[in-house]
Order: structure tokens, then sequence, then C-alpha cells
């Protein structure tokens, strides 16, 4: 059990890093990561929802879902879960935690159209997770992700001083280092745990 | 509306990849194939103008308050459907496609296109948006497949065109594709996420510098004409 | 009033989602047994191609705790062997593969179902093409002491592909043993 989780969370940490070697949650990765301290606000916020999100659409999809054969709606039920879930994730850390709040404030609507989050749920169906492997694999998913993304702001601040063609100003110039921190972190593609 | 002017914005002035900068998950997660890019991109297509229809048509019934709400489960349902179709009838598609089937729902492009196009545009209008854009994805996407099959592996068209029984196309993804240069020697690496973040970056370099390029002359044309102006009003 | 308005407001969005959920109801009712068709066609198919039966596969029992990464057993009708399902993590995800096993416990072939490894070179030991031919060909005869040529066997891994060959070198011998279990 425990190999497990610690293979889960590698995984999801380093070896198949949700950006670098799947692609979800680039826009988002792309978009707030200007700064490092809005990347660490991001990611933060990212970590948060997958946690939370992962273990409410576990319980939906085996309790509710698959017992009344409605598997077919999952993709459905899991977005609105994913809307209803960030909506309230902001309305309580309004009134509970005001400082995390005006910290992650401003990204946590982001999230819902981050498909990083509702890809780690449609994963954790099709991974057939337990309820305990499903939240390991949300929580270090975000993890990988906020990793990315903070280290990803820290190159992108440099790329502010950096002499590149003109018609790379903006996006094109992120994709190319992108492509780069990516190709770092392939070194850890077909690590085993096991 | 003008529909000349609806092609040009969504193939290039205003596409959705290259310039508007949205969806681009899948954009480099799953062109590593002609199969693959083809496959989305029509998906896409087909999901993208349903939901501007839908949209459009509703526009006047949806409250204001909750429109983003349903926007979503319009297009997470239209989306569901779109899957299990091609898991029954295409499955060579769905599994190399994989999560980024369902996840089209949270692709900006669909609900960016709801909202900025369809609340405010007529049924007819929406239609032929959705159409345009989801060219507009298309041609990025084959574009993108295009370009790192060949550098990749040497090939044009791996799943989708089978040579091995002379010419045709396949659905089940097991054409082996046109070789044009043997497979070893191709930079394998333009197949990994590596090739995805830098193909991706030099196509919108490119775009970048082609729009610049063009509106350079339509400045130089406009000032041209109005030094001819000018000249004439002197003149007389 | 403003009860009656987000009363409004929910209704709305509770119609558009069970008109939603209705379609999709019909169009699942439509395709849901294509589907299972399909999925299992392709299951067949790869038994077929391992370990050729002219009266059908049965399932039999084994040992799920000493072999985790086996799905199920089947054997064939015939008498002539059994043909294994495992899945197993590959370099980018799982994988999941069919091996065929004779009476001498030697593998008559591999049969990859699904896999998410990378296009162009894990993918290969998957592909129809005359390399991944030739490298499943490498498999049959094999027997439990089946190793990749590194580590002293005779199977040639894949270019650039170490990782995924080894884990499918390692899943034909885990099938080996677990017929040899059964067997027993």
């Amino acid at each position: 059990m425990l190999a497990k989780i610690v293979e889960i969370s590698l995984g999801a940490i380093l070896i198949n890093n949700f950006i670098f070697s799947q692609f979800l949650g680039c826009c988002p990765f792309l978009g707030c990561s200007n700064k490092v301290d809005t990347a660490t606000g991001m990611g933060l916020a990212v970590v948060f929802v997958m946690g939370f999100a992962s273990a409410i659409c576990w319980v939906i999809d085996n309790y509710i879902l698959v017992p009344l054969g409605l598997a077919f709606l999952e993709t459905l039920a899991f977005i609105l879960v994913i809307a209803a879930l960030v909506q309230l994730v902001e309305m309580f850390l309004k009134k509970a935690v005001p400082s995390l709040y005006s910290a992650l404030g401003i990204y946590l609507p982001l999230i819902t159209t981050n498909c990083a989050v509702l890809g780690v749920v449609l994963l954790n169906v099709q991974n057939n997770y337990n309820f305990i492997e499903s939240v390991v694999y949300g929580i270090t998913g975000g993890l990988g992700f906020m990793l990315a993304i903070v280290l990803f702001a820290s190159v992108r601040e440099r790329t502010q001083f950096s002499d590149y063609p003109e018609c790379f100003e903006g996006f094109p110039i992120c994709l190319v280092s992108a492509a780069l921190v990516a190709l770092a972190f392939m070194g850890f593609s077909g690590m085993k745990i096991l | 509306m003008n529909r000349r002017q609806q092609f040009r914005e969504g193939l290039i002035t205003n596409n959705p990849v290259l310039v508007q900068q949205i969806g681009m998950c899948a954009t480099m997660a799953i062109t590593t194939t002609l199969f693959n890019g083809v496959g989305m991109g029509l998906s896409v297509l087909i999901i993208l103008t349903c939901c501007n229809v839908v949209v459009a048509a509703l526009r006047s019934i949806i409250p204001e308050e909750i429109r983003l709400a349903i926007f979503v489960v319009v297009i997470a349902g239209f989306v569901t459907i779109v899957d299990l179709l091609l898991q029954a009838y295409i499955p060579a598609l769905s599994a190399a496609l994989g999560v980024f089937i369902p996840l089209i729902v949270v692709n900006c492009i669909i609900i960016g296109r709801a909202e900025a196009f369809c609340q405010k545009h007529s049924v007819k209008d929406s239609f032929f948006d959705g159409i345009f854009q989801g060219l507009g994805y298309t041609v990025v996407l084959i574009i993108m497949c295009v370009f790192r099959e060949f550098v990749g592996s040497g090939r044009f068209g791996g799943g989708l065109i089978d040579i091995a029984n002379g010419f045709r196309f396949t659905l089940d993804g097991t054409g082996g594709g046109i070789q044009i240069f043997p497979e070893a020697y191709g930079i394998s690496i333009m197949n990994l996420p590596f090739g995805g973040f830098l193909t991706l970056g030099l196509l919108i370099g490119l775009m970048q510098a082609a729009l610049k390029k063009s509106e350079k002359k339509k400045k130089s044309a406009e000032r041209a004409a109005k030094e001819a102006a000018l000249q004439k009003e002197v003149e007389e | 009033m403003k009860d009656n308005k987000i009363l409004k407001l929910a209704f709305v969005l509770l119609v558009i989602c069970a008109v939603t959920a209705g379609i999709l109801g019909v169009v699942n009712a439509l395709t849901a047994q294509r589907i299972y068709d399909m999925a299992h066609a392709k299951e067949f198919e790869a038994y077929a191609v391992v370990l050729e039966s002219s009266s059908g596969y049965s399932e039999v029992s084994f040992d799920k705790e000493a072999f985790p990464t086996v799905d199920s057993i089947m054997s064939s009708n015939d008498g002539n062997g059994y043909v294994v399902k495992s899945t197993f993590s590959g370099a980018q995800g799982s994988i999941t593969m069919v091996c065929g096993v004779d009476n001498d416990l030697k593998c008559t072939g591999i049969s990859i179902i699904e896999h998410s490894e990378t296009s162009g070179l894990g993918a290969v030991a998957a592909a129809n093409s005359a390399a991944g031919d030739a490298f499943r060909a490498q498999f049959i005869g094999q027997g439990s002491d089946i190793a990749l040529s590194k580590a002293g066997g005779s199977i040639d891994a894949l270019a650039g592909a170490t990782i995924t060959s080894n884990a499918v070198t390692g899943a034909t011998a885990t099938s080996i043993a677990a017929v040899e279990s059964v067997k027993a």
C-alpha cells in the first residue's frame, strides 16, 4: 500500500508530471507564470482544488454514478462538481481564512477551466484508483503542477533579459523555454520505484 | 455578417490557437500523428459548431447569472455524445486521444466562443463561426502533426493513410503512413513533449512575424494613399 | 422576490441538466452494446493472434496475490495452452498485454491491447509495422528464463525504448510463471 502511494506520488510529481509529460493544465501554466509569487499562488490553489475534487468525485462516481449505471454521465457530473467546489472553496476561504483568500482569490475561478483538475479526476477513474490512491494522486498531481509552474516562472523571469527575435515576443518564447524545461523533466521518464 | 471575413478570422487573423492562444493543451499533446490531429480537429469542430448553435438558439432564455454553468452543461453534453460515438465507431481514435476527448469540455475555445460570440449573434452566424473557428483549429493541428511526424519519424499521414496495399485511408489507426526517410534517422524527440512545446512556439512565432509584416504593409499602403490624396489636393 | 429568482435560476439549470442527461441516456443506450463488443472483439482478436484455438477459451482461476499484474488466465478449449492477460507499468503509463503460453511453458506470442507509450519509440512494441512484428516475433518460443540481450537473454530491446522492452519482457516471464502455477 505504502509502496503504491510512493509510486503514485513520485509518478505524479516527477515522472509523469502533469504539465511536462501529460500536457494537462497548459493554459494557466502559460498564463500565470509571469512571476514566481503569482505562480506559487496559482500552484497552491490547484493543489487544494485537485485534492478535494479527487476525493469528492471518487465518492460520487463510486457511490452514485456506477451503482446506477450512469457512468456515461461522468464528464458532466465531474465538471459540475469542480465548478461548484471552486465556488465553495472561494466562499469558505473568504470567510474563514481571509489572508489565504486574498492570496489565492483571483486564481480560484480560473481553476474551473484548468484541464489538470478535470484530467486528474478522469484519470482516477481510468486507472481504477481507490479512495486513498485518488486523493494522493490528486494532491501530488497538484504538487507536480506547482513545481512545474514555479520552476518555469523563474526561468521565464530570466527571459526578460534575453535577446530573442522580436516576433517571439510573448507566448512563443515562453513555449520554447517550456520545451527546454520539459527536456529536463524527460530525465525522469522511466524511473522505477519498485 | 460577412462570411468571408468570418472565414479569414477563424483561419488567420483571429485563429483560436495562433492568435487567441487558447486550447493549447490538446494542441501540444496529441499532435504526433496525422490521424490524431485530424480526429481531434474534427471532433472539436463538430462540438464547437453544435454548442455554438445551441447557445445562440437559447441565448434569449439563458439567465445572465448562471450562463457559464449552462454553457458548461451544454458543452459537456455534446462532448460526451462525441466521446460515446467515437468509442463505438472509431475505437482506435478514442484510444489514441484518450483523456483528451472528455477534456474538450474545458477547452477554452468552446466556452470562449460561447461567451464572446454566440451570446450576441444569430444562430446562422454562430453556426458559421463554429465551422470556421473549428477549421482554424484543425488546420493548426494538421500543420503541427505533419511537421512533428515528418521530423520525428520521417513519415506522413501515420495511422490515416495506408500504402501497404495501394493507397487508401484507414480509420482503425493501423495505416503505416508514407515513409519519406527511414524512421531511424528521425529526431524522435520531436514526438515527445519537448517537440510539442517547441513546434507550437515556433509556429506562433512565425504567425506573429507574418501578422506584423502584413500590418506594416497595410500601414505603409495607408500612408502612401494619404500622401497621394494630399498630393492631389496640393495639385488642385 | 429574491428567493423566487434563485428558485427560477435553479429550475432553469435543472431543466437543462435533465434534458442533457436524457439525451445522453439515449445516446448511451444506442452505443453501449457496440462499445462493449468493440472492446471485447479486440481482446478476443488478440487471443487468436497469440494462441489459436478453434473452440474458444475458458477462464481458469489463479492466485491473484502471487501475481498482482495478471488480470486473467484463459485456457484454450483445444487444450493447446493458455492465454494470460496482464496489466503492468511501462515507460509512460500502464500497458495491457496478452501472452500465449503453450503446455511446455513456452511463449507462443504476445499482443499489446492497450498502452500509452511514446509514439515512435515504445509504441513500436504494439505497432502494426514491420519493426513491431519483428519485436514481437522474438518472444515466440521463449521460456521462463526470457530476458533482454543486455541482461544475458536473447530479446533485442527496441531502439530508444529499453524501459518498454524490459517491461514487456518481464510481463512475459510473469505470464509464463503464472501459467506454471496454474498447471501445477
